[in-house]
């Protein structure tokens, strides 16, 4: 039988039992919970007080995601229709040996070249050393990586943000601003000139003409590997516009038929012959060859 | 004029002075004991980032108060909104006038201290309904009528049982008190029933949970400090940790010794030594009930309106007349 009372002298031996049980604050600026090394918090996205997606399709968060978890596509400013995709996506990174399971065809890893490709760190240091570590210089120190490699490879990447001490996203971001490879080109690279003076005198033309030859978009390497399309603005500063560059030659004024004729001649000619320099370049095109033989 | 009565005024203007500013620091070590022994009961840390292992924290919240906007109701009595916080600090302070704080060591050793403890700390009930009434908020009114209504039911068992003690002791003076339990042993041994009366009544009578409904969170905003901002809100804080200090101390003053130590020896110390051991003591016993306060304010949850008075009317108050005239037929019996 329960004593009248007693629930309060129950009462009172729990909170006096408290006062010396051990306590459950965290305090939290100073202690931090452990977390699994690869936590990255709630991954959500934001909106503005509109009610809108805040996200703008930037990418920056697939490309830095430690477990290449995020896919994603959406719309740009243009209204195209835009993917993550600059290394590759999801579908083509899968192991081939899980489609091998799958019962499909084993496809290869596009840039199969990332995962062993070897830099020169010093050389790295040095560039970014050369420029005091200015996070302003950053597109100087990109393209002095890319004159030495062809591209900027990612381990030179990895090494800028570590020794810049700058979000490995914020260089990611700009080095695929434009104007710098992020792939190792491929075979011959055709850089079709884009300055005002070119596609005044139909350097468009010219484009248009080598995406149908090559069957490929600017920025993208045919898939047999022997021809890489870009675009850049200062092939000739205007001189012999319209003009395109192949691998180191500069070529113009051309038309589109002068054009397919230069990019024929070169078509099953010997792509070890072709200019462009860095070690990864010169392993993905013996590979390529020896795939063709 | 009579120089004797000069000195005797000096050494009262001394006294209160000393009382008034001793009840600041007093109300920070109260509050600062209570942030900390809730949170630690609460199985939190507690404060412990204001000074060393926080315990400026209070301090802190005193003169923040001090730094804040003091605002009055459009509608209000402004003058005796202006009052109300002042008198029930009064009350809280003047009242501290008759504690003995160890031998020789009290402010004003009067014959009928018991009397004029009881009726100034009254007087605060008078504050706090002149709060509410002139706060012109109907939270602040209902603080108010609940205040009335508990303070003064609660009064009646509260003085009931301390005429137990003035008939075990047959005198009004604590110090006369505190002899007797010398002589006789503590009076909670004899007032086995009226100090646990006493105890709830004198809860209620300060407005400490589980009786807090005066300003029951929950229910009426604040009840009478609603409107009250800044260091008015301050005063009626302070009043009300210094009101547990002085119950908390009248409780050991009546019912446990005062200053005395638990045991006889040393039996006489004289002097500073002696003073200084009294107020240790003192203390230590007042801490110790401010301490079950707080453990009781932890655990228990606050009781409802009419249970309240329920408790006063038909509980307390049969009892404590059991204990007056219990206590008053063994004293005629026994010759105690």
């Amino acid at each position: 039988m329960a004593i009248p009372g007693s629930g309060i002298l129950t009462g009172m031996a729990t909170t006096m039992r408290n006062l010396f049980a051990p306590k459950v604050t965290r305090q939290y600026p100073e202690e931090r919970p452990q977390m699994p090394e690869r936590w990255r918090g709630r991954l959500d996205l934001i909106y503005d007080p509109f009610g809108e997606h805040k996200c703008e399709v930037c990418f920056q968060c697939a490309q830095v995601c430690p477990v290449e978890a995020i896919d994603m596509s959406g719309f740009d400013s243009q209204g195209n229709r835009i993917r993550y995709g600059m290394p590759e996506i999801y579908d083509e990174r899968k192991d081939p040996n899980a489609y091998r399971r799958a019962g499909l065809e084993a496809r290869p890893m596009r840039n199969a070249a990332r995962w062993d490709e070897v830099i020169d760190t010093a050389f790295v240091d040095q560039v970014i050393d050369g420029f005091h570590s200015r996070p302003e210089a950053l597109v100087a120190i990109f393209s002095a990586i890319q004159a030495r490699y062809g591209y900027l490879p990612e381990r030179a990447l990895r090494r800028i943000s570590d020794r810049m001490v700058i979000h490995w996203a914020q260089v990611f971001g700009a080095a695929g601003l434009g104007g710098f490879r992020l792939l190792p080109a491929e075979g011959h690279v055709i850089t079709v000139c884009t300055c005002a003076a070119c596609r005044f005198a139909g350097g468009e033309a010219l484009l248009r003409e080598s995406e149908r030859l090559l069957g490929v978009r600017a920025g993208e390497s045919t898939p047999d590997g022997a021809f890489t399309l870009e675009t850049s603005s200062d092939v000739a500063a205007g001189a012999i516009a319209p003009a395109v560059r192949i691998d180191t030659l500069v070529y113009g004024p051309l038309t589109p038929e002068h054009l397919g004729h230069l990019v024929e001649q070169r078509r099953g000619g010997a792509a070890g012959t072709s200019a462009n320099g860095g070690g990864n370049g010169r392993r993905r095109r013996t590979a390529a060859a020896a795939r063709k033989g | 004029m009579d120089l004797s009565l000069l000195l005797g005024l000096g050494r009262f203007v001394l006294a209160t002075t000393l009382l008034l500013l001793l009840t600041v620091p007093t109300a920070f070590v109260v509050i600062q004991l209570e942030l900390k022994v809730i949170a630690l009961m609460q199985l939190r840390l507690g404060p412990n980032r204001v000074g060393p292992r926080g315990l400026f924290q209070s301090t802190i919240h005193g003169f923040k108060v001090l730094a804040k906007e003091d605002t009055v109701p459009d509608q209000a009595d402004r003058a005796t909104f202006t009052l109300a916080p002042w008198m029930v600090y009064m009350a809280a302070a003047m009242s501290m006038l008759v504690i003995p704080f160890a031998p020789g060591f009290v402010a004003a050793d009067f014959n009928i201290g018991v009397v004029y403890f009881f009726a100034i700390l009254g007087l605060s009930v008078v504050g706090l309904l002149v709060a509410g009434w002139s706060s012109y908020n109907k939270y602040s009114l209902l603080g108010g009528l609940r205040s009335a209504a508990q303070m003064v039911s609660y009064e009646i068992p509260l003085t009931l049982s301390v005429v137990g003690v003035v008939i075990l002791t047959g005198s009004l003076n604590f110090t006369q008190i505190i002899n007797h339990q010398l002589a006789h042993g503590w009076n909670v041994w004899w007032q086995l029933l009226g100090f646990p009366i006493f105890f709830i009544a004198a809860t209620a009578e300060i407005n400490r949970a589980p009786f807090d409904l005066v300003e029951a969170d929950s229910e009426i905003v604040a009840g009478p400090f609603t409107e009250y901002s800044g260091m008015r809100f301050g005063f009626f804080f302070f009043a009300e940790y210094v009101a547990l200090f002085i119950m908390s101390a009248i409780l050991v003053t009546l019912f446990f010794g005062g200053y005395l130590a638990p045991w006889p020896f040393p039996a006489q110390l004289s002097g500073f030594i002696g003073t200084l051991y009294g107020l240790i003591w003192f203390f230590a016993k007042t801490y110790f009930f401010i301490f079950v306060a707080i453990w009781m304010r932890t655990t228990l949850p606050r009781i409802r309106v009419d249970q309240l008075m329920g408790v006063a009317w038909k509980v307390l108050l049969p009892l404590s007349l059991i204990n007056l005239f219990g206590t008053a037929i063994a004293v005629v019996a026994f010759k105690l």
